[in-house]
């Protein structure tokens, strides 16, 4: 093949494209001068395009700031709370945190074991650790002394609650004896924050209030 | 020449239109599902009451807080304070002990100032428009040539909605060995004497 032959193929292609451009954009003819029976044609056209554009715009801006307005309707803190809006939820949780702190601070002389075991298995993280250092100081003074700790819940308040999380305000009453003696009733106030860890509630962050 | 006309008259097989179309098509879909998310979460009866929750949680605190404070040098604003922040039997006896206690405040020159450290509401009924809150404070009294003593308190207190939001209508300290929802908060002693 030689330069010539590629010119002129190339020269002869031009020429098809030309044509083929004419035929699919008749605007070009009349921007030329051309076939002025479409011009009403082309113009309906742009017409059309025009509020298409329009119609498409305001579709998406409509549906970008519905479904933005529903996003800040449901991400926001009060919708993301459970606490008492989920009864159910909300019920469980008080339920098993109250439970749980009612086991683990309750001692007996002879249970001290069974105290330990169930501190091992409800409280997790922080809670545990404090935990820990705090009981093994007791543990010995409560055979040695024959001391009993009961402690039961006397209110329960969910300050915020989710599928994993929730944070609770609870008031306890604290009953303890020394060897037989009279009894001494204490008040306390814990917020605790707990965490589901598989399908059940683990406390793992004691605070006293 | 003929085949040119009829593909004018013809209508055109504009690729153009035909995407615009389908994206109009795919926007509309786009407007109906964000309408129909934003519906849905307007219309969420949780929502409303997760916010109604949250409303009378912050009325509880700020009025259990208000009536653990009181400045003897300004007894008459710290009053209209308490004033404010309740209503019913609450308002009512507050308002029939004003005098003496303004008396009793002025004499013994104390400053009390209260922090909430924890508040939880235990129950909403926001039909009725009532709800209950348990609330940890501490306060600090201040007397004249005394050291300033810091308690820390349990608190349970109710609350009734009325045109103003939410206000406090019982408020009591919760006694050791009282039992959960069994008594119904009176009014609180202002002097905290108890425990």
């Amino acid at each position: 093949m030689t330069t010539s032959t590629r010119d002129v193929d190339t020269s002869a292609e031009r020429t098809a494209e030309t044509d083929a451009a004419a035929d699919a954009d008749p605007a070009a003819d009349v921007r030329r001068g051309q076939r002025p029976w479409l011009r009403g044609r082309l113009a309906a056209r742009r017409t059309r395009r025009v509020m298409l554009a329009a119609a498409l715009a305001v579709a998406v801006l409509a549906g970008g700031l519905m479904l933005f307005g529903a996003y800040r309707l449901t991400s926001a803190d009060s919708a993301r709370n459970h606490a008492l809006t989920d009864r159910e939820a909300t019920e469980e949780v008080s339920g098993e945190v109250g439970d749980a702190l009612a086991k683990v601070f309750s001692y007996t002389p002879d249970g001290v074991r069974t105290t330990e075991l169930d501190a091992r298995r409800l409280l997790r993280g922080e809670a545990a650790t404090q935990y820990r250092r705090l009981y093994g100081q007791l543990r010995k003074r409560v055979t040695e002394q024959k001391l009993t700790l009961t402690t039961r819940v006397v209110h329960t308040g969910v300050v915020s609650l989710d599928d994993h999380r929730a944070r609770l305000l609870v008031f306890l009453d604290q009953t303890s004896t020394r060897d037989g003696g009279q009894p001494s009733t204490a008040a306390a106030q814990l917020a605790v924050t707990a965490e589901r860890r598989g399908g059940e509630w683990r406390i793992v962050r004691l605070a006293a209030r | 020449m003929r085949e040119r006309v009829r593909a004018l008259v013809r209508p055109p097989k504009d690729p153009v239109l035909a995407a615009a179309v389908a994206l109009l098509v795919a926007a509309l879909c786009f407007a109906a599902w964000g309408g129909w998310s934003w519906h849905a979460a307007a219309d969420d009866g949780a929502r409303a009451y997760g916010e109604s929750r949250d409303r009378a949680l912050s009325a509880a605190e700020q009025g259990v807080q208000n009536l653990n404070t009181l400045d003897h040098r300004n007894v008459a604003q710290g009053l209209s304070t308490w004033q404010r922040s309740t209503t019913g039997e609450l308002r009512k006896q507050l308002a029939d002990g004003r005098g003496e206690f303004e008396k009793q405040v002025k004499a013994a020159k104390t400053v009390t100032r209260a922090k909430v450290l924890s508040a939880a509401l235990y129950e909403l009924d926001e039909r009725a428009g009532r709800a209950g809150a348990v609330v940890a404070v501490r306060t600090t009294v201040n007397a004249p040539k005394q050291k300033p003593t810091t308690k820390d308190t349990r608190m349970r207190c109710e609350l009734t909605r009325t045109s103003g939001g939410w206000k406090l209508s019982a408020l009591a300290q919760v006694p050791v060995g009282d039992s959960a929802g069994e008594s119904e908060p009176g009014t609180s002693d202002q002097d905290q004497g108890k425990e």
